[in-house]
């Protein structure tokens, strides 16, 4: 009797020894099939074309929309623009999962998608408009002017060309100075929301784009220029990503896919992390909703902003699960990060799938929301406590969703999770 | 018989001693509790002074030194805020930064403006901008508000802002302190929060590299450094007050005293003395600012001297957050910074 009990202390003794020791115990096994993993890296390289490939077709749709209303002005062709617009956000916003971790998308990015804007700088603006302090571009009015001043330097703004454009971003240092992107792109149809946190988006007149005797808003034919070329440098700046992506080529995926496989992996894994947490949940919602500021929304002119949170998130889910539907409904379906997690943890796979179905879940609340005339920027409004709810809802699921994704990339083996530092040394 | 399996659990529990269990005890019980309380010591002095001040029994320039005391307790505090001040919006309610379409000070007017005499009910519904240090902070500092000559509208938002922050340090610290709370989640492993001393430790380090990577960016946003090197003054923190180079070296402070902890886990010796002059290397630095953050950002002969801080600081966090997390074998995981 008493050896067996004294045994069974020993046994307790001897695990919790093992229990306390310092070395992580050494797992015999890899985390994953090497060639199963590339396969992995490969098919999101094909998503990220798949993406690119709709967001441009998307691009040329909404060109094509500008087209028709600069020929004939009137609110019906704006509506159509307006919503070429949002058809376009729809698979961009799921691309941008792609944008941290594969520096090649994370250095292009401003020119594409810069937010939030200091709108001034291209269009006329309400007396009321809040610039960011010390922006020496904030009320430059490109639109509306044939030169600009800033500091020392005197710009010629007379041709409106995509390298012009392209060349006052950042004007004078400062991040808020956006001229290109489909941020400008949805203040020129839109202008300013000047609602705050009440009903309502933007409501230029579609009379802002008309020559004749009914034109509003003045240098018409500046405006009207003005939306072509940036339309057009939008094409031009999507074709040369949909190029990185291309399989076979000189480009970026080539890297990409000749470059470890735990760099793959982990560029995977910190692109939906970043854009979960700091991105989604902080900069585009927690900071909006904590100041009440419809400034920090992220679509602010359309009111749109529900449907662009809607589908970062999904791109965070496409990613994790190897699958993505493109604009015309076929969906791509290939060999993924669930795959390579389920093999080895299952259980913590079901929870990744099980956060992801909620976030995406809770961001479909914001969608719901909208619909029914509710849109972001009231939701954020002072003293709406069942908007700030419904938020916080959708930002907690996205805190809960990256420490899943933390867990699965410790399953994968990777512990430092930024690509930048990763392999830092001194 | 049973005394003799409990002796030998005894014997196997001591045996154990697991020493990161013993750090994250010492870190809770001497390093983050304290910060908290300190934090909290100082919101009540900060209520007492503007209280005093707004009765006219005491000195402006009293009122705002023990306004820089509370900023620097903030500033120390950050870097060890693990738990309940890092939920929800609480730490949003001490500070809005960054600041860059002065929304402070249209949200504050406006606040003023609508409630002609504010009381705390409608303060505390209001938007976190308006709640905290950086409000409280534009309304000693701002040329606009010209204080002396404006207590009657701005008095009711300092004692109200002050009065906000001592209820928040106070339930912070019940939070800590309460049966349950985040005091025993430290000390005493498997609980709600962390399966083990591991995963405690885990959650602490995480905090203070992100607290070492908050300070580059508040160093390098008005350094231009995001901005094609053109400088950002108005986006310092606590470029009002003159205070940032005060609340960086607070917070690097902060970030040494848990590394003085964990240091004792790092066999490496090299790694640990380059950690220990990482430090040395950024305070005395920071200490050696001749002039207000804002004012140096501006000054082109002053660049050299930033952008080497700024290197050290990368350097300190590098050390930390690769090679001391390896070391450790701990996964740091993504911060609020990441995506920016």
């Amino acid at each position: 009797m008493l050896s067996r009990l004294s045994t069974g202390g020993l046994l307790l003794a001897s695990l919790l020894l093992t229990a306390c020791s310092e070395e992580p115990s050494a797992t015999a096994e890899p985390a994953y099939d090497e060639a199963r993993a590339r396969l992995v890296i490969d098919h999101y390289a094909d998503m990220a074309l798949a993406a690119y490939s709709d967001a441009l077709s998307e691009a040329r749709e909404l060109r094509g929309q500008i087209d028709t209303l600069l020929t004939d002005p009137n609110e019906e062709t704006l509506a159509a623009a307006r919503q070429a617009w949002r058809d376009a956000r729809a698979p961009y916003m799921q691309t941008e999962v792609f944008r941290f971790g594969n520096v090649v998308v994370d250095e292009w990015e401003g020119q594409v998608n810069a937010w939030p804007l200091d709108e001034g700088l291209i269009d006329y603006v309400d007396d009321n408009y809040q610039a960011v302090m010390g922006n020496p571009g904030a009320r430059g009015n490109i639109i509306a002017s044939q030169s600009l001043k800033i500091g020392e330097q005197q710009l010629d703004l007379s041709e409106l060309t995509p390298e012009l454009l392209a060349s006052l971003n950042e004007l004078g240092g400062s991040e808020a100075n956006v001229a290109t992107g489909y941020h400008a792109i949805e203040f020129l149809l839109w202008g300013q929301d000047l609602n705050g946190t009440d009903a309502g988006a933007g409501e230029r007149p579609a009379t802002d784009f008309a020559t004749g005797n009914d034109a509003t808003g003045g240098h018409n034919e500046r405006r009207r220029d003005y939306l072509k070329v940036v339309a057009d440098l939008l094409i031009s700046d999507l074709e040369a990503m949909v190029a990185e992506w291309q399989p076979n080529q000189d480009n970026y995926r080539a890297e990409l896919v000749a470059d470890s496989v735990e760099n793959g992996l982990r560029k995977m894994l910190f692109g939906m992390g970043s854009l979960s947490l700091g991105e989604l949940a902080g900069e585009r919602m927690k900071v909006a909703l904590a100041a009440h500021s419809p400034e920090d929304e992220h679509d602010c002119f359309s009111d749109n902003t529900h449907f662009s949170h809607f589908y970062n998130g999904k791109g965070i889910e496409n990613v994790y699960l190897g699958e993505y539907q493109r604009v015309d409904g076929e969906t791509l379906s290939g060999p993924s990060l669930s795959d390579l997690v389920a093999a080895s943890e299952p259980q913590l796979d079901d929870r990744l799938k099980a956060d992801l179905n909620a976030s995406e879940a809770a961001l479909q609340t914001l969608v719901d929301s909208a619909a029914n005339g509710v849109h972001f920027d009231q939701l954020i409004a002072p003293g709406n406590a069942e908007g700030a709810a419904t938020v916080n809802r959708a930002i907690d699921a996205l805190v809960e969703q990256t420490a899943s994704i933390e867990k699965a990339a410790l399953v994968l083996d990777i512990q430092a999770l930024n690509p930048d530092t990763a392999n830092h040394s001194f | 018989m049973r005394s003799v399996v409990l002796l030998l659990l005894v014997v196997a529990l001591a045996a154990c001693s697991n020493p990161r269990e013993e750090v994250a005890k010492q870190l809770a019980n001497q390093v983050l509790l304290p910060a908290h309380e300190q934090w909290h010591a100082s919101n009540t002095a900060l209520l007492d002074s503007s209280r005093a001040w707004c009765a006219d029994e005491q000195a402006m320039e009293d009122l705002k030194r023990v306004f820089h005391e509370t900023q620097t307790a903030w500033a120390r505090l950050q870097p060890l805020m693990v738990g309940p001040l890092a939920e929800g919006n609480r730490s949003w309610q001490v500070q809005f930064w960054p600041d860059k379409r002065n929304m402070v000070a249209r949200q504050t007017e406006a606040l003023l403006d609508e409630f002609g005499d504010l009381d705390q009910q409608q303060l505390d519904g209001a938007s976190v901008v308006v709640q905290g240090l950086t409000a409280f902070e534009y309304v000693l500092f701002d040329d606009k508000v010209a204080i002396a000559d404006n207590r009657e509208r701005y008095c009711p938002l300092l004692v109200g802002i002050a009065r906000h922050q001592q209820a928040l340090s106070a339930e912070v610290v019940d939070l800590w302190r309460q049966p349950g709370g985040m005091l025993e989640q430290l000390t005493r492993f498997p609980n709600d929060r962390y399966a083990s001393a591991d995963e405690a430790l885990g959650g602490i380090l995480r905090v203070q590299v992100t607290g070492v990577d908050t300070l580059k960016k508040k160093l390098g946003t008005p350094m231009g450094r995001h901005n094609n090197g053109v400088p950002q003054p108005y986006q310092a923190e606590a470029w009002r007050s003159r205070h940032s180079a005060e609340n960086l070296l607070a917070s690097v402070e902060g970030a040494q005293a848990v590394w003085e902890r964990i240091r004792t886990l790092v066999g490496d010796a090299q790694l640990a003395g380059d950690i220990d002059a990482a430090y040395k290397t950024v305070r005395d630095k920071l200490a050696a600012l001749p002039a207000p953050l804002m004012e140096m950002v501006q000054d082109k002969a002053s660049q050299p001297q930033l952008q080497s801080l700024y290197a050290d600081l990368d350097a300190l966090e590098n050390l930390q957050q690769t090679d001391l997390a390896r070391q450790l074998g701990i996964q740091i995981g993504f911060n609020a910074n990441d995506g920016d």
